[in-house]
């Protein structure tokens, strides 16, 4: 069975919007799925650092630091997390 | 047991900015127990009039966090010396988030310190622990981070005409 590229689960999509705004320090109903980080919420490298750090711990998986250009937003995190945690729903 | 000479060689903080003074335990990559002496001639006491109240003499949070963070940084050079080396750069404290202060240490108080990583990448690393004097829990570190940047990645400090105090990340002679 191949994985397939569906929705993403409100669940831990929600449970993702806290982590990155608890670092963002702001309230999860101003984090969009598509905003972005930097440009829309001021994050440097540090900041992306800590969301990594954080979901790494939350969901216990690793995820090489090169992806981190990669989750500039919500939804690109989401997606890095379900390959690296090897989500298929 | 590391004596405060052997610190000096992987930290770059100095005198008197460098708030380690032993190592009592380390076990790279996992934990390290510090301690840091704090007496009545810390230049953070200088000046406090005589009547001032007993708790003039706590030692301040921010030092003590410095302290915790240091400890924190001495742990993670060691690993990776041990590794195979420390990458060139800025050893810079990025972060403390969720760290409680509920004790205080006067002078003739000994910070114990005991760190732990929580993560370890290439050029970060993630530390949690509590500090201690004596039985007593005076802090809980909830988590730090320390990161080492190259120093040509790091803006310029702004100019000042204090020559006693070069960044270390910043180029001489540069204007601001």
């Amino acid at each position: 069975m191949t994985a397939q590229q569906q929705a993403p689960n409100a669940e831990r999509m929600e449970d993702i919007r806290e982590i990155v705004t608890e670092v963002l320090e702001i309230e999860p109903e101003e984090l969009g799925d598509t905003d972005l980080f930097i440009e829309d919420h001021g994050a440097d490298s540090l900041r992306a650092i800590e969301i990594l750090a954080r979901l790494e711990k939350r969901y216990r998986v690793e995820i090489p630091q090169s992806e981190l250009p990669k989750m500039v937003n919500l939804i690109a995190v989401y997606s890095v997390l379900a390959q690296h945690a090897d989500w298929q729903d | 047991m590391t004596e405060h000479g052997e610190i000096k060689k992987l930290l770059p903080h100095r005198h008197p900015v460098l708030l380690v003074d032993r190592v009592l335990e380390i076990e790279p990559g996992e934990r390290i127990v510090t301690v840091k002496a704090v007496t009545g001639s810390e230049p953070c006491f200088a000046g406090i009039p005589d009547d001032a109240p007993a708790d003039a003499y706590d030692f301040p949070a921010s030092l003590l966090v410095e302290s915790f963070g240091q400890s924190g940084a001495l742990l993670w050079l060691h690993t990776m010396a041990e590794a195979g080396g420390v990458p060139p750069g800025v050893l810079i404290f990025a972060q403390a988030r969720d760290c409680v202060i509920d004790g205080a240490a006067r002078p003739g108080d000994v910070l114990r310190h005991e760190v732990r990583i929580s993560s370890l990448k290439p050029t970060n690393v993630f530390l949690t622990g509590e500090t201690w004097v004596g039985d007593r829990r005076i802090a809980s570190m909830g988590s730090a981070m320390a990161v080492i940047r190259e120093s040509d990645s790091l803006s310029p400090a702004p100019a000042s005409d204090d020559t006693a105090a070069p960044a270390a990340a910043t180029p001489m002679g540069e204007p601001a």
